[in-house]
């Protein structure tokens, strides 16, 4: 950190924090805390009667077939997110990174994406993709000879429109990281690679993309931010988790034993599980990086 | 003199002002889950009460569904911000019931120095909500399930129109001859599963759970997993298999592909009539839900949603809220409510003008609903319908039974045994929160 | 031709034929919503634009009241988004330019919260809502937000960019620190400023689950619960044309916002990813 620039103010760094530090103790760590202490219990919706049971709640979750079929389903979603989502907008951001005209227009006319909420994009794909009348399955129809796609029973495939949609969603925004990563990769290390004799796949995979393993990482770690917590409203609106638990994320499990189960305790032991899992994520993506910049260097 | 006047005048104002004061009217707030067109009818019956009676003020919000509405009221409990009345669908009546947080509607009467008659509402309805012959909430939006059907495709498949199927063996034999025309691609849907389901129970007068039903207490463990359950499943998962029986999905969207005749038949609410009607192009017929031959009869069971008195409102509020129970079951404005919604009237005497002014003779289709219900058992437990705590939770653990036996993963018997395991953790679950 | 010219012109029809088909839901979304009901469920269905627009705007209006819904997403990203600079912008200052206990603390804190998203503390938070009786109102909606972890890395990260001389200068000159804040750091930090404003307005915008719990009234929700509403009606099927008129609405302010302040959303970005 920085040295001490105004020797003198002792009270005013923590003026300037304090209201950030309010909201943190009030409304994250202070309910996560709480969230912790209510995963050890059962309780009534309406409050009439509360009983501990120790580590009932997550004993449950974890031999519970069902929960168990939200967490593959979660890796998996997330998996099509971040790998397709992450490859994709890579490739279209080596794409955009030429010296071509017209690529300012390019550039905003592909990373406006980001602006559309999950919400949103799931209404459109969910119209876009409503089995009897809508658009695309009656082209699939046309192409397959009369298959009828129709994801309300269909479990895989409700997956896959679901991941689509979320992909297709933040293509904006890891689109606009890449680039500013790639711009980052200095010309001449890549002119020089051309004079050795390597080609463009080689030199990628050799100089540019070890270069971007910072914007990767960070790229990583939000994609799953977002696959994890951010889909919410996506899955609301286009399956409920369904058909079946088909599509029942984490997140949309946690909501429906919270808020319409009126199973507080689960819910609770839930959103525990969640947090260490993304933290325990976190932490090993930030040793791999860290190895892997060491080497690099 | 003037001094005096000027007195007399002010006060006469600040005696009149504080009058209007007075009398400004009690406001009852009403949360629901109405939506669409029934929403449009409910806000002109509460206008209709706000005009009739000017002491009260009944201002009603639409607070999502019904899953919703509930999740709000719990969360409003703690800082009693929540609202008069509240609309909770049927399967919320146990933790209603046990949520220490409503008045029952039967001592509402006592409270306030009145006498009132329950036996002027209709009886099967009322059975649903009531704790020992008491009723604790007020029916308000109640339909049962039917089958509905299209009259055009089955004069184009060579069957009678007039003959609907009345047993699922006839629903079988139907189904191949629609297969074989060639007419449909798959010839009938239903809506909530879980609920057909239990209307399947129902009708044959077979219980659902122990203790009554959870009616004379709360419910241990369901009884269904026996060979009549089994055979519901078989039955289903036969029609699934030779494609006379497509699976619409956990709510309503069975309805697009019968109004777009995709389908021949549907297994629905009733309150759906008046939506078919209006998007159909073709004739409707409807008929009762189709019967196992060779069991006993029972009844189909209500659904949809009553009203909950919020506990410690002051008098004013409680006159308010009971003056609006007795509106909302007054003959007439329960004619307005089914004839705009397809519910049933709730009132008795409704009933009886209904049929009087000949209101089910032009379309048979709205009695067919009516005469299920009234011909049917209303003193078993069974025909009753059943109460349980984690209703919610445990229907959707029968969907995802009836699913996996469809798709195959699990035989019929398999995969209802593994939903009975499931729904009885969550009844044990119950039972140790609430259980004295 | 140069092959050259022939790998722009062969970039270039890449590069088209992705612009359309990432548009293309978006044009779906907006010629459905100037369709009728029935044609809207015409099959096959048909792209061509039709005239109803506005009566399906005026049908989103009076179902769910758009306007207030608008209005309220608005008042809630513009405010939270500003609130979270501030605060941001403060808190950075201190971090970076001073020295006091507690500092690597209360920072890797700051630093651990981005793992404490919504869900995982949803109803306990939910509860203190209640506890304050803000439920429904737009402390609930706004005040939970106001601590923002991106915005701290951000402009830290500026500040530890900015050459020593000038604080050091201007404490030479004798200026307090808020004044050197608000007169020198500040007005250089506007690119980054301009960059936070887009993502957290956009993060704002987008927000579903918690106004889904916390609103109960048709007058506090957001939009992003109105075009659920609208989906969620029915015993009929979807009215596709409606929900895509006021998902059309509902577009447009963040897509504004980026496309605005896009300049200095890049920069500031790439000013993040250079090290």
């Amino acid at each position: 950190m920085y040295e001490d620039k105004f020797p003198g103010h002792k009270f005013l760094p923590y003026l300037l924090i304090a209201p950030s530090i309010a909201v943190i103790f009030i409304f994250l760590i202070g309910p996560f805390g709480q969230s912790i202490y209510e995963s050890f219990f059962v309780s009534t919706p309406f409050g009439t009667n509360t009983i501990y049971v120790g580590l009932r709640n997550y004993i449950r979750l974890f031999s519970s077939p069902d929960y168990l079929n939200s967490v593959a389903i979660t890796f998996k979603f997330a998996a099509f997110v971040i790998i397709i989502g992450l490859s994709f907008s890579l490739a279209i951001a080596q794409l955009l990174n030429q010296k071509i005209r017209g690529m300012g227009f390019y550039q905003v006319a592909l990373i406006w994406t980001y602006a559309i909420s999950p919400t949103i994009a799931g209404v459109i794909w969910a119209s876009m993709f409503a089995p009897a009348t809508g658009l695309i399955p009656y082209i699939i129809s046309i192409l397959s000879g009369g298959y009828k796609m129709n994801w309300m029973i269909n479990g895989q495939l409700a997956l896959l429109i679901v991941s689509a949609a979320a992909t297709w969603k933040m293509l904006g925004y890891n689109i606009i990281f890449f680039l500013a990563g790639l711009q980052n990769v200095p010309d001449e290390f890549l002119e020089a690679a051309q004079i050795d004799g390597a080609g463009p796949w080689k030199a990628f995979w050799r100089i540019t993309f070890p270069m971007l393993s910072p914007t990767t990482s960070f790229l990583l770690f939000v994609n799953m931010l977002y696959a994890f917590f951010q889909v919410f409203g996506l899955i609301d609106i286009m399956t409920h988790g369904g058909p079946g638990n088909a599509t029942e994320l984490l997140v949309y499990k946690l909501y429906r034993d919270g808020f319409i189960h009126l199973n507080t305790g689960s819910a609770s032991a839930q959103s525990f599980i969640i947090f260490f899992v993304i933290s325990a994520v976190a932490i090993i993506q930030l040793r791999i990086v860290t190895r892997k910049a060491i080497y690099f260097r | 003199m003037k001094l005096r006047k000027n007195f007399l005048i002010l006060t006469l104002c600040l005696l009149l002002s504080t009058g209007t004061v007075l009398a400004q009217p009690v406001t009852i707030t009403f949360w629901h889950a109405m939506s669409g067109s029934r929403l449009g009818v409910l806000e002109s019956i509460i206008e209709g009460f706000n005009a009739t009676h000017p002491d009260f003020e009944v201002k009603p919000l639409f607070t999502g569904t019904y899953a919703e509405t509930l999740t709000k009221y719990v969360a409003a409990y703690p800082s009693k911000t929540g609202p008069s009345i509240v609309q909770v669908y049927e399967v919320g009546t146990q933790t209603m019931i046990d949520s220490d947080a409503i008045t029952p509607v039967y001592q509402i009467p006592g409270m306030l120095g009145e006498t009132w008659d329950w036996a002027q509402y209709v009886i099967p309805i009322t059975n649903y909500y009531s704790v020992d012959g008491n009723l604790w909430s007020m029916p308000f939006n109640s339909s049962t399930a039917m089958l509905y059907y299209n009259k055009d495709l089955f004069e184009a498949a060579g069957l009678d129109p007039n003959k609907p199927p009345t047993t699922w063996k006839e629903m079988e034999e139907y189904g191949e001859k629609f297969l074989a025309s060639g007419v449909v691609d798959h010839v009938y849907s239903t809506g909530w599963p879980d609920w057909i389901f239990e209307q399947a129970l129902a009708i044959h007068d077979h219980l659902y759970a122990d203790n009554d039903n959870g009616r004379s207490g709360l419910a241990k463990k369901v009884v269904f997993n026996d060979d009549f359950g089994y055979m519901i499943f078989e039955t289903w998962t036969r029609l699934h298999d030779k494609g006379i029986y497509i699976f619409g999905g956990a709510e309503y969207s069975a309805n697009t592909a019968f109004n777009s005749g995709q389908i021949a038949m549907l297994i629905q609410s009733t309150s759906s009539l008046a939506g078919i009607i209006k998007a159909a192009e073709f004739k409707v017929g409807t008929s009762f839900y189709p019967r196992f031959e060779g069991y006993p009869v029972g009844n189909s069971i209500i659904g949809g949603g009553s009203l909950w008195v919020t506990k410690g409102q002051s008098e004013e509020e409680l006159r308010g809220v009971w003056e609006f129970l007795k509106y909302l079951g007054q003959k007439d404005i329960a004619i307005q409510w089914h004839k705009g919604t397809g519910y049933f009237p709730v009132s008795g005497a409704a009933l009886k003008t209904l049929l009087d002014e000949g209101w089910f003779s032009e379309d048979q289709a709205y009695l067919t609903a009516f005469l299920q219900i009234l011909s049917g058992k209303r003193d078993t437990p069974a025909s009753t319908g059943v109460r349980l705590g984690p209703f919610v939770a445990m229907r959707e653990d029968l969907v995802s039974g009836l699913e996996k036996a469809l798709a195959g993963e699990l035989s019929p018997k398999d995969a209802l045994n593994e939903a009975v395991e499931k729904m009885n953790l969550k009844l044990k679950d119950y039972l140790e929160l609430y259980g004295k | 031709m140069t092959r050259k010219t022939r790998q722009e012109i062969f970039i270039h029809a890449i590069l088209i034929i992705l612009v359309i088909i990432l548009a293309f839901p978006v044009f779906f979304a907006l010629v459905t919503s100037t369709l009728s009901l029935q044609e809207s469920y015409q099959y096959p269905p048909k792209l061509i634009p039709g005239d109803q627009f506005t009566n399906n705007l005026k049908e989103a209006w009076e179902r769910i009241n758009i306007g207030r819904l608008f209005f309220n997403s608005t008042l809630i990203s513009t405010v939270v988004a500003i609130v979270k600079t501030i605060l941001a912008l403060l808190a950075a200052f201190a971090y970076t330019h001073f020295k006091f206990r507690g500092q690597g603390l209360l920072f890797s804190l700051c630093m651990i919260t981005q793992m404490l998203p919504l869900p995982v503390r949803i109803i306990p938070t939910y509860q203190l809502m209640a506890t304050f009786n803000w439920i429904n109102s737009y402390y609930a909606l706004m005040v939970p937000f106001f601590a923002s972890t991106t915005g701290l890395l951000l402009f830290r990260q500026f500040y530890m960019t900015v050459p020593a001389d000038l604080p050091d200068a201007a404490r030479v000159d004798g200026a307090s620190p808020m004044r050197y804040f608000l007169q020198i750091l500040v007005p250089i930090s506007r690119t980054n400023i301009a960059a936070l404003f887009v993502i957290e307005f956009i993060f704002m915008w987008s927000q579903y689950l918690w106004p889904l719990i916390v609103t109960t009234t048709g007058e506090m929700r957001v939009i992003q619960i109105g075009i659920k509403m609208l989906l969620s009606s029915e015993q009929i099927a979807p009215e596709w044309n409606v929900i895509m008129a006021a998902t059309v609405i509902a577009m447009l302010p963040p897509l504004v916002v980026l496309l605005v302040l896009r300049k200095s959303f890049v920069q500031g970005i790439a000013m993040q990813t250079t090290k």
